[in-house]
């Protein structure tokens, strides 16, 4: 794998859920970091997910929910990434979570027990976001080229 | 620019542009046979019968029918309150409801209609109520009223005393008309264009305005057996700074759309901008040009009412800061003389509110109510400046659509989408060309920051763009689209105007 290529990252708001202002300023802010980013738009299924991540060899997911059915629509999400050899892909999610209020740990519990790597709420600093993403990818980075040496 | 005054600009006989053809209703026999197939797509459909939902609605006391609470406030020149709730499981809805009624106050109620039923996916909503069951909270943002079918909406309906309005935003929302009208609903919220441009990724626009006309037909059908059905179009649309002209013009289009349909009882709604302003004059200005068009269309046995809605944009995480913006609503809705307002809550930012959050916004919005109830409205020199350009700019965009349309309203907003002529800013849908950007003024008007190809003549298109350079040169920054994004955080972040960082 060339290491110089540019990191495509999959964007899209998942299930039945049309908001989609969010959505648009993602696409620009994580373009404007230096990823290609795909967007997939609104109500994306987690089949359309997995399929885009594959064609376009991305290195991450970036999953947003704001309507409140996130659980429901992101369960079985991370088996059917392996089941289709997206093993080390990163899943990042974001936005308004649950249905209705929770402490921010719970919220983060209930989404790493989905397999996600990243938990954000819809008010976190989007600089933070992007700093784990980098962090996440060098570290794999690492991992990888320790693995080939 | 030199603003001209309302009556100097052109007389908006759409039926020119509509080769003197006269409004297209279903016909009985279309609409019947299409009944048979809207009620199969769920096992839920069989259980309406018209004949006996009419009687049943026939039954519902005075008290409790949306349209004659709309002409009564009307005629007295108050407003109604109206919160928004929803949730997965019938028992907890009706707690919901009851509570918004004592503690909260609220004049009209809502069902708010959860996203997979929005979406169709009735399926999907099944698994949501077994999963809220067993989590023991609700897991929907609504109330599925399509699986709870007929009999569930009416042990709703039938446990609180005011009027229920059905609150959703389905592109197709025939089976949950059906199942909800017969579930002893007087009301029904959205349209063609609002229930589709803001709420669905593609489905064309000729389905959802036709899936419309049969939702209208069958409310029209139930005025024609002596129950009136209030309709209301959408007015926000995406909540995130749409200017006014663009939701007129949706608006204006919906209610005529209704009434060839026969509905009688409709009201127009207007999403809260910002400015007081804009605001005001906006409202007034609906409520002239919507009576204006329907008569020049033909009708003139309709009723028609205002709604207001605070701020539908994102809001501040910070309640007491949220409960401002709630309040600030309020004022404007008072000033600008609604009928109606739709209320938030201290949770918007977070999530679906609690029931007390819920009342708090109502409680807030009341005491705004009653101490503004004895003040008039406001007329000033901006209020009326801003009248004046939003009619002309709602006349250039409707007379376009009459001319695509050629007689056909249908055929004219489909084509007037197609040309760009019709766009809503940050719309999901492929069907809008998205080109429209809006951005506000110094004073936090929105304006429009490029037009897309949306009709306005030159003369406005300068103005709006100057009114931009003017807040550009305050703020030393060109006018780029970092402002946009900067206004839509904007109230969010505690102001108005996106100023720089
Ligand atoms: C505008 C709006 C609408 C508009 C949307 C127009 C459109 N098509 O986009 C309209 C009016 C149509 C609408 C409809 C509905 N809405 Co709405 N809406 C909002 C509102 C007010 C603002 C959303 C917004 O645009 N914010 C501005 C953008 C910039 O912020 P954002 O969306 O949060 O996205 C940012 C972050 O979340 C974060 N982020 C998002 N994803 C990700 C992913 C990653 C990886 C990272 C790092 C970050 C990240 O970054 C984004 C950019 O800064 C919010 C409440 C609020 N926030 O104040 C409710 C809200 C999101 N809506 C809500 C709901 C429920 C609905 C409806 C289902 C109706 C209902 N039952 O009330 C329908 C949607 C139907 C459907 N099929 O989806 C709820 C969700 C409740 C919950 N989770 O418990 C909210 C929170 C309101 C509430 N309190 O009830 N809505």
């Amino acid at each position: 794998m060339k290491t110089t290529q540019t990191p495509v990252v999959v964007l899209g708001v998942i299930g039945s859920d049309c908001h989609c202002v969010g959505n648009q300023i993602l696409d620009a802010f994580f373009s404007e970091r230096g990823y290609r980013v795909v967007n997939l738009g609104v109500m994306v299924s987690q089949e359309e997910f997995i399929h885009a991540a594959i064609e376009s060899a991305a290195v991450a997911i970036l999953v947003s929910s704001l309507y409140g059915h996130a659980e429901i629509d992101c369960t079985g999400f991370r088996q059917r990434c392996r089941e289709r050899g997206l093993d080390d892909i990163l899943l990042y999610i974001g936005g308004n979570l649950v249905v209705g209020k929770l402490p921010r740990a719970a919220i983060e519990q209930k989404f790493a027990a989905l397999g996600f790597d990243r938990v954000f709420l819809a008010g976190d600093d989007l600089e933070i976001a992007a700093e784990c993403l980098k962090s996440d990818l060098a570290r794999r980075a690492r991992r990888e080229r320790r693995r080939i040496a | 620019m030199t603003v001209t005054h309302p009556h100097d600009t052109q007389a908006p006989d759409h039926r020119q542009g509509r080769d003197g053809q006269v409004p297209r209703r279903i016909s009985a026999a279309a609409f019947l046979q299409q009944r048979e197939a809207v009620l199969r797509t769920w096992p839920t459909g069989a259980g309406v019968c018209l004949e006996e939902a009419i009687e049943y609605q026939r039954a519902i006391p005075l008290a409790k029918r949306f349209a004659l609470a709309m002409r009564d406030v009307a005629a007295r020149r108050g407003m109604l309150v109206q919160p928004r709730a929803g949730v997965a499981l019938i028992d907890e809805h009706v707690r919901l409801l009851k509570y918004l009624e004592t503690d909260g106050e609220a004049d009209l109620l809502p069902t708010t209609i959860d996203a997979y039923t929005r979406q169709n996916r009735y399926a999907e909503a099944a698994l949501g109520i077994e999963k809220s069951i067993t989590a023991g909270t609700s897991l929907l943002n609504g109330f599925p009223a399509v699986n709870h079918g007929v009999e569930g909406c009416r042990r709703v309906t039938e446990s609180v005393t005011k009027p229920v309005q059905v609150r959703h935003g389905t592109p197709d929302a025939r089976l949950l008309a059906e199942i909800s009208l017969a579930g002893g609903f007087t009301s029904f919220e959205g349209g063609g264009i609002s229930y589709n441009i803001p709420y669905a990724k593609n489905v064309p626009l000729r389905k959802s305005l036709a899936d419309w006309q049969y939702v209208d037909r069958l409310c029209g059908w139930y005025e024609e057996h002596g129950v009136p059905i209030n309709r209301e179009p959408f007015g926000p649309l995406t909540g995130t700074l749409v200017p006014p002209c663009i939701s007129h013009a949706v608006g204006i289009i919906e209610g005529m759309l209704a009434l060839e349909q026969g509905v009688k009882s409709i009201t127009l709604g207007y999403g809260q901008g910002g400015s007081i302003a804009q605001d005001v004059a906006a409202l007034l200005t609906l409520r002239s040009l919507g009576a204006e068009y329907f008569r020049a269309a033909g009708f003139s046995d309709f009723e028609l009412t205002t709604v207001f809605h605070q701020w539908m944009g994102g809001f501040p995480e910070n309640e007491s800061r949220a409960l401002a913006v709630i309040s600030w609503g309020a004022l404007v809705a008072c000033l600008a003389g609604a009928d109606k307002i739709l209320v938030k809550t201290p949770h918007e930012a977070m999530g679906v509110p609690s029931k007390e959050a819920n009342a708090q916004g109502l409680r807030a919005t009341r005491q705004i109510i009653n101490m503004m109830a004895d003040q008039g409205g406001l007329a000033t020199d901006a209020v009326e400046r801003e009248r004046v350009i939003l009619e002309r700019e709602v006349r250039c965009l409707l007379g376009r659509v009459w001319e695509l349309g050629r007689g056909d309203v249908c055929e004219g907003v489909a084509a007037a989408f197609e040309a760009g002529a019709l766009d809503v800013p940050f719309a999901p849908s492929g069907q809008c060309r998205g080109k429209l950007l809006p951005m506000r003024d110094h004073e936090g008007c929105i304006r429009i920051f490029s037009p897309g190809l949306v009709p306005l003549d030159h003369e406005l298109l300068a103005w709006h763009r100057e009114r931009l350079e003017e807040r550009a040169r305050a703020e030393g920054r060109r006018v780029s689209f970092q402002m946009v994004t900067d206004d839509i955080y904007a109230i969010s972040k505690g102001r108005l105007v996106g100023r720089p960082r």
